[in-house]
C-alpha cells in the first residue's frame, strides 16, 4: 500500500480511474492510517473540487433509483458530461457483510468510458456513510467529473444526510395503491428540490399521472423553502428512458436560478457550516466516550439508572463534572 | 390416532426398539415443509381425492394414457448437441442406431442468445454447450439422413426461437417433409428463462407474443407438433424443491394459456398440444408423487376455461434426471444415482425421458458415458419387466398421501402467484426467484454441514480422485468453421431477397403480423439467424435482467452455535480490523454463460460470512469485468464459468485487469473446469479454482488466505 500521498493526488488530478478508486478506499477505510492520508489528500484537492452538480436521489427500496441512474446518466454522457455515481448499499447487520447490488441495474453506464460508478456499504455506521460519501464526492470532482450522483435508499437516516451534501436532491417515487405517502418519510418531501414518479409506463401511464396530481397538491400545501424555486412533479420511465430530459432541464433551471441568486453558494456555505457541527459533535462524542473518567464511571451509572436508584439527570451531570474538572 | 386394531401393538414394539429416544424423532422434515411419519397405514386414504381413478380418465393421476406403458414404454430421448451440426449429425445417428427412440437438440449458447458465431460477444461459446446453428444450411446438416417425416425432434429452443424453428421448418421442407407431418416439442417457454434458464432476448411482452405466435401458427399448420414444453426441470435444477417446481410450472402453464386466449385462440384449439418437462431429483418417493400430483392438478387448473376437449387437460411431460445431483468426486456413483432417478421418472408415469450420463459434472458426454445413459433406460424396459403393470404405486398408502400434501402445498403457491397477477407479474416482482435462490442458498448450507449426504463429496470421499476416461473438449477451431460458413453464406445469397424478407420481417414486428410465417421467407432466402433475430430486436429491443441478492439464507441453516460460521466471521471481522475494511470479491459471469445458480449461493453465503460481494450482471465481457472490479476496488474477482468458456474468457480478464492498471487484484475461478485445465488456468495468472462439490466454507478460507497473502502482514 502506497504510503505517499501525492501518489494519489496525481493519479487523482490525471483522471486515472485506478487512483481514483484507491483514493475512495482509503477515504472508506476504518484505520486511523488511512484516514490520516486521506484527509491530507482531501485538503489538497479541495482547491480542485468543487466544480460538479451534486445531484442526491432517494426512494423507497424498488423504486427504481439504480435505474433511473443507468439511463438518466447514459443521457447525461450522451450530452458530454462526465458522470460519477457514489451508489449506498444498505449492508446486512447481522454479519456485516453485504451484496452490493445497485451497480448490476447500471450496465449501460457502468460500460461508458464517462463514467464512473462506486458502490459501498453503509457498514452498519450512519455517521460514517455521511463522512464518506462527502469526501468521496470532492475526490470524483476533483478528478473531473462534472455530475455527482449519490443514490441512497430512502428508509433509514442516510438519506437526510444526503439532502445536506447536495445541490439537488431528487425522490423518486412510484405510483402505489391507496396511501401514496406510505414507505417514505413525509420529512423528505420537505428537502425535495423535485419528485419525479418512475415507471410510467406500459399499462401504468395513467396511474404515474394520477399519482403526479396528488403530490403536486401534496406539495402545494407545504411552503417552499426558497421563494424562487418551487418543487415540480414530473413522471419518467427508467426502463423506457422516457421524461429524462425533462429532468436534467429542471436540474439545470435549478442551477441557473440558484446560481443567479446566489443561493447556490450559500446553500453549499451553510451546509458546510452544518458539517463543521456534525464534524464536531462527531468528535466530542467520540472523545467524549473514550474519555478514562467516561470508562470508569459510566458502566456504574447506567446500572444505577437501571436500578431506578439515581435519575439520568443526575447521572449526566456526576458525569460531566468528572470530565470539567 | 389411527385405528387399525393392532396400531397400538405396533407403536410399542416399535417405542422399544428407539432405545428411549422419542418416537418423534422417527418423523422427517422434508425441504419442501412436509413432514414424513416412518408408517403410512390405511387411513391416510380417508377422503384424498387423488386416489382410486384410472389412468386415462380424469383426473388423470394414474397416467395420461390408458395403458401406459402395458401399451407402449415411454420414448428415450437423450438430449445432445455439440460441436458443428456435421458432429452432432454423427452423435444422433449412433445414438438412433443403438436404441433411442426420439431426437433432442441441445444449442449452443451462441445460438440461444439470437448471435451469429462471428459475433465479438460470443468469442467464448460457440460449439461449446451445444451444437452451432447460423443458418438453414446448418440445420440441413444436422439432420441429414435423419427423415423428419418419421422422426419426433424435440428442440431446446427459447430465446432465438423463432429463426430456430423456422429454420427446421424450412429444412424440412427442402427434405421434400410437409408442415403438417412434423412431429416433436419446441420448448418455447420463455417465462422460465427470466427465471432460471437466462437464454432470453427481448423484453416479456414481445416474448410473449412470439409464443402466441408460434402456438397460433403450428395449431393450424402442424397438428401434431408440441407447440411448447412448460418446464420446471430448469427451476429444480436452479434449486426448487418439489413443490416449488410443480407449482411455478404450472402458474407458468396458466400464464401461456391465457396468453393464447387472449390471442383469440379457442382452449381446445391448442391446449392438447401443450406439454411439460419436469426434472427429478434423489427424493425418490417425493418425486413420482410430484408428477401424480402435477396431473391432477393441471386438470383441475384447466376447468376454469371450460375446454371441452378432454385432452386439453390432460398433462403429459418428459423428464430428465438431476444433474445437479451428479458430483464430480467419484465420479461412475452418477451411473447409480441416474438410475434411481430413471426409476423415480417410470413409476411417476413419465412419456420420455433422459437420463444424464456419469461424467455430468465434467462436461459434454461421450460416446462411452452417452451409451452407459441410454443403456440404464433401455435396461429398465427391456430387462426389468416394470413395464407390464400401471402406476405400480396406485394406492399406495405413503405415495398417495405425498401426491395429495404435494396437491395442497403447490396450490397453496399457486394462488399466491395468481394474487400477483400471475406468473408474468410474479417473475417482475422477483417472488419466484427469490424462493429458488433461497432454497438453494439453503441446500449448500445443509450440504457444507454433512446435514444432506453426497457420498464422495461430504462423505466417503476418495483420497485420490483420478479420471479415468475420456472427456469430451470441443476445440476452438469450431468457431472458425462456423465463421468460413457464415462467409460463404452472406457471398452467395441473393443479399437483395434477403434484406427485402429481413425488412417484411422487421414490419411483422412492428404491425403485428405472425413472426414465424414472417421469418420462414427469410430463413428460405438463407438470413441467418443473428439476421432474422436482429431484425425482431430493432423492434423489440435485448432485454436486461435485473440482478437480486438475497441474504441470511445460507447463515440461516447453520446453528446459532455453529463453529465453522463463528470462526469464518471472526476472520473477516479480524480483517476489517486490520485492513479498514471487509475482504471485498467481485463475482463475475462472462459470456453468454447463464449458470447462475452457483454464483448467487456464492454471493449470498459470501456475504453471510461477512465479505462484501459484488454481483456483476450476466454476460459481461472480461473487458467490463475489470472495469468493474477497478471502480469497486475489490481484493478478488472470482470468475464463476460453467459453459467451457474458462481457457479463453478467465486468462481475457487477467489480461484485461493488467492492461487497466489492476495487475494486483487476484483472480480465482469455480464452476465447470476439468481438473486437466487447473494448470493451465495457474500458468496464466488464476490463483484457485474451486471446482464443483466444493464447500462454500473451504473455498472462503482459502479465498481469504490467498487475500492476507498477498496483502502482506498489516499494520
Ligand atoms: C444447474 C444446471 C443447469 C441449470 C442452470 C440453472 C441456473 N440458473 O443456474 C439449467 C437447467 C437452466 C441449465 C441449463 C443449461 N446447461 Co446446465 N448444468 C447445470 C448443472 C446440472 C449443475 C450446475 C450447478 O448449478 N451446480 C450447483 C452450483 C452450486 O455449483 P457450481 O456452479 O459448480 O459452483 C460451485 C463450485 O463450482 C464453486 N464455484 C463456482 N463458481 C464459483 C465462483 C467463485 C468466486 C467461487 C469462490 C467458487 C465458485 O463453488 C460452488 C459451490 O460448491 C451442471 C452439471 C453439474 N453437475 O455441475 C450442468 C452443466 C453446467 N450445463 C451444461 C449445459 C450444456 C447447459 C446448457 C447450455 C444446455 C443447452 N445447450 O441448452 C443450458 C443453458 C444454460 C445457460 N443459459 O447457460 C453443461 C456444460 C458443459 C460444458 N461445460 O462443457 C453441464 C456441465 C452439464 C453437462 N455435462 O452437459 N443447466
Ligand atoms: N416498468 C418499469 N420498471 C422499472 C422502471 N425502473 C425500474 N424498474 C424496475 O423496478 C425494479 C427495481 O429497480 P431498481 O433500479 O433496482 O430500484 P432501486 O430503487 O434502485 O432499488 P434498491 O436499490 O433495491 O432500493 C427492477 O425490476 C426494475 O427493472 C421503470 O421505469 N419502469
Ligand atoms: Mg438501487
Amino acid at each position: 500500500m502506497q504510503k505517499d500521498p501525492d501518489y494519489y493526488i496525481q493519479g487523482v488530478l490525471d483522471a486515472n480511474r485506478l487512483m481514483l478508486s484507491r483514493t475512495i478506499t482509503l477515504v472508506e477505510s476504518s484505520l486511523p492510517a488511512h484516514q490520516e492520508l486521506a484527509a491530507t489528500i482531501i485538503e489538497r484537492l479541495l482547491p480542485h473540487s468543487g466544480n460538479s452538480v451534486r445531484l442526491g436521489i432517494t426512494g423507497v427500496p424498488g423504486a427504481g433509483k439504480s435505474t433511473f441512474i443507468d439511463s438518466f446518466g447514459t443521457l447525461l454522457t450522451e450530452l458530454g458530461h462526465r458522470v460519477a455515481v457514489l451508489a449506498i448499499d444498505p449492508s446486512s447487520s447481522r454479519s456485516g457483510g453485504s451484496v452490493l447490488g445497485d451497480k448490476t441495474r447500471m450496465i449501460q453506464l457502468a460500460a461508458s468510458e464517462k463514467a464512473f460508478i462506486r458502490p459501498s456499504p453503509t457498514g452498519g455506521t450512519l455517521g460514517g456513510v455521511a463522512r464518506k460519501t462527502r469526501e468521496s464526492m470532492l475526490v470524483c470532482e476533483a478528478a473531473g467529473f462534472d455530475v455527482i450522483i449519490i443514490e441512497t435508499v430512502g428508509v433509514g437516516q442516510s438519506e437526510t444526510a444526503v439532502a445536506s451534501m447536495v445541490d439537488f436532491f431528487l425522490v423518486l417515487m412510484i405510483a402505489g395503491a391507496g396511501d401514496e405517502l406510505q414507505g417514505i418519510k413525509k420529512g423528505i418531501l420537505e428537502v425535495a428540490d423535485a419528485i419525479v414518479i418512475n415507471k410510467a409506463d406500459g399499462d401504468n401511464v395513467q396511474r404515474a399521472e394520477l399519482a403526479r396530481r396528488q403530490y403536486e397538491t401534496a406539495l402545494h400545501l407545504l411552503t417552499p423553502d426558497n421563494p424562487l424555486w418551487s418543487p415540480p412533479v414530473l413522471t419518467c420511465s427508467a426502463l423506457e428512458a422516457s421524461g429524462l430530459l425533462d429532468i436534467w432541464q429542471t436540474v439545470t433551471k435549478h442551477r441557473r436560478i440558484m446560481t443567479d441568486s446566489g443561493d447556490l453558494t450559500r446553500r453549499r456555505a451553510r451546509q458546510s457550516v452544518d458539517w463543521l457541527h456534525h464534524l464536531l459533535s462527531e468528535g466530542l462524542r467520540s472523545w467524549f466516550y473514550n474519555h478514562p473518567a467516561v470508562r470508569d464511571y459510566l458502566p456504574n451509572l447506567l446500572r444505577d439508572v437501571e436500578k431506578q436508584s439515581l435519575s439520568p439527570a443526575a447521572a449526566a451531570s456526576m458525569l460531566l463534572q468528572k470530565i470539567y474538572r | 390416532m389411527p385405528h387399525h386394531p393392532d396400531y397400538q401393538k405396533w407403536e410399542a414394539l416399535a417405542t422399544k426398539l428407539m432405545k428411549g429416544k422419542p418416537f418423534s424423532s422417527l418423523q422427517w422434515q422434508t425441504p419442501e415443509g412436509i413432514s414424513i411419519k416412518p408408517l403410512y397405514t390405511a387411513e391416510d386414504l380417508e377422503g384424498l381425492d387423488n386416489v382410486n381413478s384410472l389412468p386415462g380418465l380424469p383426473p388423470y393421476v394414474r397416467g395420461p394414457v390408458a395403458t401406459m406403458y402395458a401399451g407402449r414404454p415411454w420414448t428415450i430421448r437423450q438430449y445432445a448437441g455439440f460441436s458443428t451440426a456435421r458432429e452432432s449429425n454423427e452423435f444422433y445417428r449412433k445414438a438412433l442406431a443403438a436404441g433411442q427412440k426420439g431426437l433432442s437438440v441441445a444449442f449452443d449458447l451462441a445460438t440461444h442468445r439470437g448471435y451469429d458465431s462471428d459475433h465479438p460477444r460470443v468469442t467464448g461459446d460457440v460449439g461449446k454447450a451445444g451444437v452451432a446453428i447460423d443458418s438453414v444450411e446448418d440445420m440441413k446438416i444436422l439432420f441429414d439422413e435423419i427423415p423428419l417425416d418419421q422422426m419426433s425432434v424435440s428442440m431446446t429452443m427459447n430465446g432465438a426461437v423463432i429463426p430456430i424453428l423456422a429454420s427446421y421448418i424450412v429444412a424440412a421442407e427442402e427434405q421434400g417433409v410437409s408442415h403438417e407431418k412434423l412431429t416433436g416439442t419446441i420448448q418455447n417457454d420463455i417465462l422460465k428463462e427470466y427465471l432460471t434458464r437466462n437464454t432470453f432476448i427481448y423484453p416479456p411482452g414481445p416474448s410473449m407474443r412470439i409464443v402466441a405466435d408460434i402456438i397460433g401458427f403450428c395449431s393450424k399448420n402442424m397438428p401434431r407438433y408440441n407447440t411448447i414444453s412448460i418446464s420446471g426441470y430448469h427451476m429444480m435444477e436452479a434449486g426448487a424443491n418439489s413443490v416449488l417446481q410443480v407449482a411455478f410450472t404450472m402458474a407458468d402453464g396458466l400464464e401461456y394459456v391465457r396468453t393464447a386466449l387472449r390471442a383469440g385462440m379457442n382452449i381446445d384449439e391448442f391446449a392438447p398440444r401443450l406439454s411439460f418437462f419436469f426434472g427429478i431429483g434423489m427424493n425418490f418417493f417425493m418425486d413420482i408423487a410430484m408428477l401424480r400430483a402435477a396431473r391432477f392438478l393441471w386438470h383441475r387448473l384447466l376447468q376454469q376455461f371450460e375446454p371441452k376437449d378432454p385432452r386439453s387437460s390432460i398433462l403429459r411431460t418428459h423428464c430428465q434426471t438431476s444433474g445437479w445431483s451428479l458430483t464430480q468426486q467419484d465420479p461412475y456413483n452418477n451411473i447409480i444415482r441416474t438410475t434411481l432417478e430413471a426409476l423415480t421418472s417410470v413409476l411417476g408415469g413419465t412419456q420420455s425421458l433422459h437420463t444424464n450420463s456419469f461424467d455430468e459434472a465434467i462436461g459434454l458426454p461421450t460416446d462411452f458415458s452417452a451409451r452407459i445413459a441410454r443403456n440404464t433406460q433401455i435396461i429398465i424396459q427391456e430387462e426389468s419387466e416394470i413395464c407390464h403393470v400401471i402406476d405400480p404405486l396406485g394406492g399406495s398408502y405413503y405415495v398417495e398421501s405425498l401426491t395429495n400434501s404435494i396437491i395442497n402445498e403447490a396450490q397453496k403457491i399457486i394462488d399466491e402467484v395468481e394474487s400477483l397477477g400471475g406468473m408474468a407479474k410474479a417473475i417482475e416482482s422477483g417472488m419466484p426467484k427469490m424462493r429458488i435462490e433461497e432454497s438453494a442458498a439453503r441446500k449448500q448450507a445443509r450440504i457444507d454441514q454433512g446435514l444432506d449426504v453426497i457420498v464422495g463429496v461430504n462423505k466417503y470421499q476418495l483420497k485420490d480422485e483420478k479420471i479415468d476416461f475420456e472427456i469430451r473438449e470441443v476445440p476452438a477451431s469450431v468457431r472458425d468453421e462456423q465463421v468460413d460458413r457464415l462467409r460463404r453464406i452472406r457471398g452467395t445469397r441473393d443479399q437483395a431477397a434477403v434484406d427485402r424478407a429481413l425488412a417484411e420481417l422487421t414490419k411483422a414486428a412492428e404491425d403485428g403480423g405472425n413472426l414465424l410465417a414472417a421469418a420462414l421467407p427469410a430463413i428460405r432466402a438463407r438470413a441467418t439467424v443473428g439476421e432474422v433475430s436482429d431484425a425482431m430486436e430493432k423492434v423489440f429491443g435485448r432485454f436486461v435482467s435485473t440482478t437480486r441478492c438475497i441474504s441470511g439464507a445460507y447463515a440461516s441453516e447453520f446453528q446459532a452455535t455453529s463453529e465453522t460460521l463463528a470462526q469464518l466471521r471472526g476472520r473477516t471481522e479480524a480483517f476489517l480490523q486490520g485492513n479498514g475494511r471487509r475482504p471485498r470479491m467481485l463475482v463475475t459471469k462472462m459470456g453468454q454463460d447463464g449458470h447462475d445458480r452457483g454464483i448467487k449461493v456464492i454471493a449470498s453465503a459470501y456475504a453471510d460470512l461477512g465479505f462484501d460481494i459484488d454481483i456483476g450482471p450476466l454476460f459481461q465481457t472480461p473487458q467490463e469485468a475489470a472495469k468493474m472490479a477497478i471502480e469497486n476496488d475489490v481484493h478478488v474477482v472470482g470468475a464463476s464459468s460453467l459453459t467451457a468458456g474458462h481457457k479463453t474468457l478467465v486468462p481475457a480478464l487477467v489480461e484485461e485487469l493488467k492492461k487497466q492498471g489492476g495487475e494486483d487484484i487476484l483472480v480465482v475461478a469455480g464452476g465447470i473446469i476439468p481438473p486437466v485445465d487447473y494448470d493451465y488456468l495457474y500458468e496464466r495468472g488464476v490463483k484457485a479454482v474451486f471446482g464443483p462439490g466444493t464447500s462454500v466454507i473451504d473455498s472462503a478460507n482459502r479465498t481469504l488466505d490467498l487475500i492476507e497473502k498477498h496483502l502482506g502482514p498489516t499494520a
